[in-house]
C-alpha cells in the first residue's frame, strides 16, 4: 500500500462510492492507470465494485477495515454530516434545494 | 431481557452531532425527511437510488425505491418514540446484501435531546456488530500495520477537524 495514488483514492472513496470515470477525473493520471490501481486494490480486499444501471461504483470494502465496526466509525461520520447540513438549512420547504 | 449471549459483544459506535435546529423539526428531518438529504450514492440497490424512506411507526420499513422500479429494503423501525428516540435494524450483510433475518441485523439507536439554547443533540448508537455473525468476523482480514486503515482514518479525522 506504498503507493501515493492508490492512497489517495482510498482517502477519495471514504467520502462515498464513486463511478472511475470520476475518480479518473480527479487525478493527474490516465483513466487506464485508474483502472490498474482499483484492480490491485480490489485484490488486496480494500476496495470492491458493484453495478449501478449501466455504470460501475468503487467503494471500501468493509473487509479492508479491522472489523464492521471500524467500517462504520467512518461510515457515521459521513452520514451525520449530511443531515447536519440538512436540517441546519434555512426551513423555506423539505425540498429547497433545486 | 436478551437470553445469554455467546458470541463476544462488539463495542458499539457512537456518534453525536449538535445541529442549530430544534429537537421536533430535527427528528423530522431524519426520518420523514431522510430523502432530502441521504446521501445517493449509500443504497444496495442495483440501479442508481430514487427515493429514500423510513415509515414512521414501529414495524415501518427502511427502504429506497429504485430508479429500475424497484424496491430495496436495508432496515425496520423497531422503536419508534417521536421526538425524542428511534430504533431500526440494520439489515444489510457485510457484502451489501440484504439481511432478512432481523435476528441477524445489528441495530442503530438515534436519539435527540432538545438544548436550552435550541439546539438538539443528536446521539448516535450503531450496536450489536456480531450478530451479522461469521461475516463480521471474518472481517478481521489482515492489513498490513502501516498503511491500513488507521492511518487513512487519522488523516481523514484530521481533514475533517480543519474543516
Amino acid at each position: 500500500m506504498g503507493d501515493a495514488t492508490r492512497r489517495a483514492i482510498l482517502a477519495r472513496l471514504l467520502d462515498g462510492p464513486l463511478p472511475v470515470g470520476k475518480l479518473a477525473g480527479e487525478f493527474p493520471v490516465s483513466r487506464p492507470a485508474i483502472s490498474q490501481h482499483l484492480r490491485i486494490l480490489k485484490q488486496a480486499n480494500l476496495v470492491m465494485d458493484r453495478a449501478e444501471g449501466t455504470r460501475r461504483l468503487y467503494q471500501l470494502n468493509p473487509e479492508g477495515f479491522d472489523s464492521l465496526r471500524e467500517y462504520f466509525e467512518q461510515f457515521w461520520n459521513q452520514i451525520l454530516d449530511a443531515f447536519k447540513k440538512a436540517v441546519e438549512q434555512p426551513p423555506t420547504k423539505e425540498k429547497s434545494k433545486s | 431481557m436478551t437470553s445469554t449471549v455467546d458470541q463476544t459483544s462488539v463495542t458499539p459506535v457512537r456518534k453525536s452531532v449538535t445541529v442549530k435546529a430544534g429537537g421536533e423539526r430535527a427528528f423530522e428531518v431524519f426520518t420523514q425527511g431522510i430523502d432530502t438529504w441521504w446521501p445517493r450514492t449509500h443504497h444496495i440497490g442495483k440501479s442508481p437510488m430514487k427515493k429514500a424512506i423510513i415509515e414512521g411507526r414501529a414495524g415501518g420499513r427502511c427502504y429506497s425505491e429504485q430508479v429500475d422500479g424497484t424496491d430495496c429494503d436495508w432496515g425496520e423501525v423497531l422503536v419508534w418514540e417521536p421526538p425524542r428516540r428511534f430504533v431500526m435494524a440494520w439489515k444489510i450483510t457485510h457484502q451489501w446484501g440484504y439481511e432478512p433475518d432481523v435476528k441477524k441485523a445489528s441495530e442503530v439507536e438515534v436519539r435527540f435531546t432538545p438544548l436550552e439554547d435550541g439546539s438538539t443533540r443528536v446521539d448516535l448508537e450503531h450496536r450489536y456488530f456480531e450478530r451479522h455473525g461469521a461475516g463480521g468476523a471474518a472481517m478481521r482480514t489482515a492489513v498490513d500495520s502501516t498503511g491500513g486503515w488507521n492511518d487513512l482514518l487519522q488523516l481523514y479525522a484530521a481533514q475533517a477537524a480543519q474543516g
